[in-house]
């Protein structure tokens, strides 16, 4: 026999995983229609779906635990990662020694300046955290903050809107301050704003993609290996 | 079609149960990033077939975001954090966004610069 509970467990998680697919869809169909960056698809379901949760009273522990499968695809998601690299080793084969020590000291600062300040203006450790890996992928970024005790939800948001700022202002931004080699607005694009920055780039020119592509999966290594030392050393000193 | 959608998965889950083996042994890294790097070595030594592999993982790279829906709603539980200190949050993504894009162009539009000077004296030596 299967109890009524186990039931009504499984038709909790089929209705909220269809749900959140349906409304991620519908977006990302838009996207592709509209070709708008700021439509970004993750982003306007989050904002569809909290409104829902509030007006139906539904908790967000239980939409949360009814979509633990879809959370479950995070691993899987950072070993598809390998792809892009791999089509890229050409490229960094050539520039691998500048490429790595550039992006190993600007890691290095982003992560340091965002969490002290952090730290500093608002003082809780967790939202400090997930805000110095903003500049991460999101499923290394996410396996980050729990790692280190961030806060998942926080994490999430300062990823779309860092990958949104540089993805929208980055270029006209680059170009301004004379920045104007395709390896190099790819760079400091993808290391910036990751998948969403390397996404919009993508479409200028084959080495934006390239470099950018390249730069999100160097940096996210370099954040994953060092992250945790740059953060332990820091919460030691300021706390 | 179907023979490569069971070949791409069969591919990323031996890499990920890999990585936690190795994991297992040497925590430092978590158990998806050895995966990661294991899967890229095994296609740039043509173990796997990158031609079978492509359609599907582009695919999933282009809709993994939907995954990552259910934790950016986790920010409902933190509307107060929101009320009080949302302009200072968001002028901290912004600004430190910026310092990273700004250095990381600068410096390297500087290096290629730099390499294509002493390229165009060594052509006219």
């Amino acid at each position: 026999m299967i109890s009524p509970t186990l039931i009504s467990m499984i038709s909790a998680a089929l209705f909220f995983i269809l749900l959140t697919l349906a409304v991620y869809h519908s977006y990302a169909k838009l996207q592709q229609k509209l070709q708008k960056a700021w439509l970004n698809p993750m982003l306007l379901s989050i904002l569809t779906l909290i409104p829902f949760l509030l007006l139906f009273n539904i908790p967000f522990e239980q939409y949360y635990q009814a979509t633990t499968s879809l959370n479950k695809l995070l691993e899987p998601a950072v070993v598809a990662l390998g792809f892009p690299l791999y089509q890229h080793l050409q490229t960094i084969k050539k520039q691998w020694r500048h490429i790595m020590v550039l992006l190993l000291v600007g890691v290095f600062i982003a992560i340091s300046i965002s969490f002290i300040i952090t730290l500093l203006t608002i003082n809780q450790y967790d939202i400090a955290v997930s805000l110095s890996l903003k500049s991460v992928t999101t499923p290394i970024g996410i396996a980050l903050t729990e790692q280190l005790n961030g806060s998942n939800s926080i994490t999430a948001f300062a990823i779309i809107l860092a990958g949104l700022f540089g993805a929208l202002l980055g270029p006209p931004w680059l170009s301004l301050i004379k920045v104007t080699s395709p390896k190099a607005q790819g760079l400091a694009i993808g290391a910036a704003s990751h998948a969403l920055g390397t996404a919009t780039i993508s479409k200028v020119s084959y080495e934006h993609a390239a470099y950018s592509s390249l730069a999100l999966i160097i940096s996210a290594v370099i954040s994953a290996i060092f992250s945790p030392m740059i953060i332990n050393t820091l919460a030691h000193f300021l706390q | 079609m179907f023979s490569h959608i069971i070949y791409s998965i069969f591919s990323v889950g031996l890499c990920l149960l890999t990585g936690k083996v190795i994991e297992a042994f040497l925590p430092i890294l978590p158990a998806s990033l050895y995966g990661m790097m294991i899967f890229t070595m095994l296609l740039h030594f043509k173990i796997l077939n990158a031609k079978r592999i492509q359609p599907c993982i582009e695919w999933a790279l282009a809709n993994m975001a939907v995954c990552f829906v259910p934790a950016g709603v986790g920010i409902i539980n933190h509307f107060e954090l929101i009320k009080a200190h949302g302009f200072t949050l968001v002028t901290i993504i912004f600004f430190t966004t910026f310092l990273l894009l700004t250095f990381v162009g600068l410096v390297y539009q500087r290096q290629l610069n730099r390499q294509q000077l002493t390229a165009i004296k060594e052509q006219s030596k």
